[in-house]
């Protein structure tokens, strides 16, 4: 495939990609695998498992996956490049809208309502990842002892991923020990 | 020049210590606007509203706009690849190994210790954009509502979004 084919590709997604990682998989599912037959099922899976397991955006991880095992490294840049195009020009548009309409206040009210609604989701990704994971006790003192370092201590968020991820990583390395 | 590469290390830093997905992102958001005072608290969560209507991923968009509001349409670039980067880089270091790296002892590690600290982070914010909505009963009555709605059944984000955003525009017209 040539990668003009692939970036163009990965515009369109970009640009019905609409919802975040709920929609991501059946997007892709639909593109490369039942319409083109480019990527078995399967292999799609473990993308999606593994981009949610490694840092960084769900959506843009994923992208990657599929545009380097179809391309390569210029694959991957590609699809990258592919998937922001229609959103990149979207946010500068509105942007440049928004600040006119920003005094209507029924562009007011539809801000606050999203607002809330982005409060209601922040909850719901947390539930998420808590659902997901393995909840011992070393799962509730990170997750405690991250959080009164935030809230009480007020460390930044990096500061508090290094000091307990050093952390945690001794604790299970000594665990293995034992 | 010198605003250029402090917005290419902090987003470039999102895309490294973010987990969970879009909204992880938010906490570094709050922590650079706190640090650099490039944008204001509301002015983040009119951000983040606004990247959550627009296609793409709601992560990406939010650093687009953040980059855009700090030093225009080439900050709007430098952030929005800045924070792609690190996922390029891991993407194909982890193509390489893709078996070796998931059984990988310490990337588990990390992996399982990330969990619960994303959480903390996702928390902390929460408690932050909740604090000056708390004496709102509009917001909260809003809020319960939707957390009520997701219960039983996962529905998409876009879902939520569009009921809020209706109910606000409705309250604002005829209340």
């Amino acid at each position: 495939m040539p990668l003009l084919r692939l970036f163009l590709i990965f515009v369109k997604i970009g640009a019905i990609l609409l919802g975040g990682g709920y929609v991501i998989f059946p997007i892709m599912s639909n593109e490369f695998v039942e319409k083109r037959q480019l990527i078995k099922q399967d292999e799609l899976v473990d993308y999606f498992a593994l981009s949610q397991s490694l840092p960084g955006i769900i959506a843009a991880n994923m992208t990657m996956f599929i545009g380097y095992k179809l391309k390569g490294k210029l694959g991957a840049i590609a699809a990258m490049l592919g998937v922001i195009f229609v959103p990149f020009w979207t946010i500068l548009i509105l942007a440049a809208v928004l600040n006119a309409l920003v005094s209507n206040s029924c562009v007011q009210g539809g801000l606050w309502g999203v607002g809330i609604a982005v409060i209601a989701l922040i909850m719901l990704t947390v539930r998420e990842v808590w659902q997901k994971s393995k909840r011992g006790i070393f799962f509730y003192i990170i997750f405690l002892g991250a959080l009164i370092s935030l809230l009480i201590f007020k460390l930044t968020p990096v500061q508090t991923i290094l000091i307990f991820s050093v952390i945690g990583i001794l604790v299970k390395s000594i665990r293995r020990q034992a | 020049m010198i605003i250029f590469a402090y917005l290419f290390i902090e987003f470039f830093k999102i895309g490294v210590f973010s987990f969970g997905g879009g909204y992880a992102t938010i906490p570094f958001l709050y922590q650079i606007s706190e640090t650099y005072g490039w944008y204001s608290f509301r002015e983040l969560s009119q951000m983040t509203a606004v990247a959550s209507i627009t296609p793409g991923p709601v992560g990406i968009n939010v650093a687009t706009y953040a980059g855009l509001k700090t030093a225009g349409i080439l900050g709007a670039m430098v952030a929005t690849v800045s924070e792609m980067l690190p996922s390029l880089f891991l993407v194909i270091i982890v193509s390489k190994l893709l078996r070796k790296f998931s059984d990988n002892f310490y990337v588990k590690a990390m992996i399982e210790t990330l969990k619960p600290i994303s959480c903390a982070l996702l928390t902390s914010v929460a408690v932050g954009l909740l604090k000056p909505e708390l004496g709102n009963i509009k917001s909260m009555i809003l809020l319960g509502v939707l957390l009520i709605l997701s219960w039983k059944t996962k529905k998409t984000p876009l879902f939520y979004i569009l009921i809020s955003a209706i109910v606000g525009v409705i309250l604002a017209l005829f209340i």
